[in-house]
């Protein structure tokens, strides 16, 4: 017997019971559109955040100073640093072959009382310096120059507000632009009560809610070398960050080892994904599992629809045997037959994932449109070998629950499958 | 030489089923010899080992001691591949009740045996509408077996059995399910069938004016042959009973 008349008997044996068969093959629909949906929305998250990691670039390498432990009554002192990163580090990186910038930043500790002073009104103010790439979260928008520029410069003295910051002031969004050139002052103030002022010129208004004031990083070490009374802080105590931008990944990723032998704390935006990925590995295989459950139980229904019509059909075996089928025709007759309903439900089961996929995405979008969130994108991910694993997987199933059922169809004898009524 | 011999040879044939405690003997020490394109039919009251006999020549069973040789194959001893090959290829079965798949056209029912040799669907699907033409159903082969009468069944069940080309046709009662009318045209068929393709067929049947259509009846009893009949013989027997009835 060829296989394509094998398969042909097994589709007309299907028909038969058109119900019945269908009914058996929904337990494979449900286990495998519960897999394709969660895996596929695990690709799509997947993507959507590499995109988002490759949009603030992967090609950067974030270095960071070792330090002692710190702890509850130390955390406001100034950290013990075994390997500060000092200027001539930064230098020496500079002169790196594949570094295309490094750019060191100086953080104010996170107790540092601030206040920003525009005439007679003052407000509580973050102080921060240029938005460093690693405190742009993923599915952010940029912030936009509602005034002048939002870029800070390099130039000390100079100030970038943002709008939220004069909101809490009560300056109207049309003042802002008038802002622009004017003095501003910022106070900070040490817990052991002394105050200090320092002049600022506004040279722009940036579009973000949280009240910042982002000023250039001499000025932001003059603050810190003032808050710990280290004058020459940057020499002492060295930069807080230093981001250094390679010019490719795989230089990006020859850098990491090389300065972490030197003694630093580094990471890399391919370090976090490589991460990333395996806690979506495990959360793929945890969610897809429940599909798993579902195949399982559904093979137990294809064992049984098989032991019923092989038993309905008996006499036909019999028959068959009785003029010439050899056990393997029969076995493998039967197990095509059970691997299509497997087959018929994988195919159902991925496109209906499918569907279901872009059906919760509109869902999402939907969802995110409502609420303003600035993402975009597709959520449900079905790669072409996603579905041509789960039509594999589907069809196995169908064959496994069915190697029982053909074995002892096989096996009958043909001269009591023949009595049989 | 292999042409002097028989066709069939059975040899202290015997076929035991246990039931239980019980033992049955269902043949019990066979010995018989059926020669190329004889016409044999194996007669007896119900229980006494007809069909037993016809499944072991078929090769559906396998004997519980003794010898059943056709051609150069001894059956009891072959491998289940060769004995599946020897029912495919070697042998036309044709049951009592017919035994055709119902989900499949007549001409379908045709072509399974042809299926299985592995012919492709072309040529088996000629061969089958051929072979419906010669038992006089060319123009109901696309009809399911539930929309035939009997004798139509039992003809398609005929012509299947021509299939692969047989040498030899085994029918366990196949007019058993049919009126006296149809049973008689499809056993004159057969008879037509059997002189014009040199077959040989063992028919099992309890019916005598049946077994009178062959050339040779045995009388099975208990698992044993009685007495074995040739045609010229049973002329005089029936001569003679007619007389007595026309006396009586
Ligand atoms: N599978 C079986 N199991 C037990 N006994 C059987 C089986 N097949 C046949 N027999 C017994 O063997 C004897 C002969 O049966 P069978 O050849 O079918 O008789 P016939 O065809 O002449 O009516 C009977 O007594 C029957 O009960
Ligand atoms: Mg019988």
């Amino acid at each position: 017997m060829t296989l394509g008349d094998m398969i042909s008997t097994a589709l007309s044996n299907l028909g038969r019971r058109k119900v019945r068969t269908i009914l058996t093959s929904i337990g494979v629909i449900v286990g495998i559109l519960t897999i394709v949906t969660m895996v596929s929305l695990g690709i799509g998250v997947r993507i959507e955040i590499n995109k988002q990691f490759a949009q603030i670039g992967l090609e950067r390498v974030f270095v960071s100073p070792r330090e002692g432990e710190r702890n509850f009554f130390t955390q406001f002192a100034a950290p013990e640093r075994t390997n500060p990163i000092l200027p001539e580090d930064v230098e020496r990186w500079r002169q790196l072959p594949n570094v295309r910038e490094v750019v060191a930043d100086v953080d104010l500790p996170l107790g540092v009382a601030s206040a920003l002073k525009i005439g007679a009104q003052t407000q509580q103010i973050a102080i921060s310096g240029e938005d460093s790439v690693l405190g742009q979260t993923p599915f952010s928008t940029p912030p936009t120059a509602l005034a002048g520029t939002i870029d800070v410069p390099d130039e000390s003295g100079k100030i970038v507000l943002t709008a939220g910051a004069l909101e809490d002031l009560d300056i109207n969004p049309d003042q802002f632009a008038g802002l622009v050139g004017q003095p501003v002052e910022i106070v900070l103030q040490a817990p052991r009560g002394e105050t200090q002022t320092f002049s600022f010129t506004v040279v722009g208004v940036s579009s973000e809610e949280i009240p910042t004031a982002r000023v250039p990083l001499a000025d932001r070490a003059a603050m810190k070398g003032w808050w710990f009374n280290r004058p020459d802080i940057l020499a002492t105590d060295g930069y807080d960050s230093v981001t250094i931008r390679a010019t490719t990944i795989a230089a990006a990723n020859e850098l990491v080892p090389q300065i972490r032998n030197e003694g630093f704390r580094v990471q890399s935006l391919e370090l976090i994904l490589d991460l990333a990925d395996q806690v979506f590995t495990v959360i793929n295989v945890m969610l897809s599992s429940v599909g798993g459950l579902a195949l399982l139980v559904a093979s137990l229904g294809i064992v049984n629809t098989m032991i019923m019509s092989i038993y309905e059909r008996t006499r036909e075996i019999g028959t068959l045997k009785a003029i010439g089928a050899s056990r393997g025709d029969i076995r493998l007759m039967f197990m095509i037959e059970a691997g299509m309903i497997g087959l018929m439900g994988g195919v159902i089961g991925i496109i209906s994932g499918w569907g279901l996929g872009l059906l919760l995405n509109r869902v999402i979008l939907w969802y995110i449109e409502r609420e303003q969130l600035p993402v975009r994108g597709d959520f449900f991910v079905v790669t072409p070998t996603l579905a041509l694993v789960s039509l594999l997987f589907a069809t196995l199933i169908g064959v496994i629950a069915g190697l029982y059922p053909a074995n002892r169809a096989a096996r009958l004898d043909p001269l009591v499958a023949l009595r049989h009524e | 030489m292999q042409e002097d011999r028989s066709l069939i040879r059975a040899r202290s044939l015997a076929r035991r089923y246990t039931m239980g405690k019980e033992a049955v003997m269902a043949l019990n020490g066979v010995d018989l010899d059926i020669q190329r394109g004889e016409f044999v039919a194996l007669v007896g009251p119900s229980g006494s080992g007809k069909s037993t006999l016809l499944n072991l020549i078929g090769g559906l069973d396998r004997p519980s001691s003794g010898e059943i040789w056709v051609e150069d194959l001894e059956l009891g001893q072959a491998s289940d591949k060769r004995l599946v090959r020897y029912r495919r290829d070697r042998i036309g079965f044709i049951f009592q009740s017919f035994n055709l798949l119902p989900t499949r056209s007549a001409v379908e029912n045709v072509e399974v045996p042809l299926m299985l040799a592995g012919q492709n669907r072309k040529a088996r699907r000629e061969r089958a509408l051929d072979l419906l033409g010669r038992v006089g159903l060319g123009k109901r082969a696309g009809h399911k077996p539930s929309e035939l009468s009997g004798g139509e069944m039992q003809r398609v069940a005929i012509a299947r059995s021509l299939a692969n080309s047989p040498a030899l046709l085994l029918a366990d009662e196949p007019t058993g399910n049919l009126d006296s009318k149809t049973g008689k045209d499809i056993l004159n068929m057969l008879g037509e069938l059997l002189r014009t393709q040199g077959l040989t067929m063992v028919l099992v049947t309890h019916d005598m004016n049946v077994a009178s259509h062959a050339d040779r009846v045995v009388h099975l009893l208990d698992g044993k042959i009685q007495r074995i009949e040739t045609a010229a013989e049973r002329n005089g027997y029936r001569a003679e009973t007619a007389t007595a009835e026309a006396i009586r």
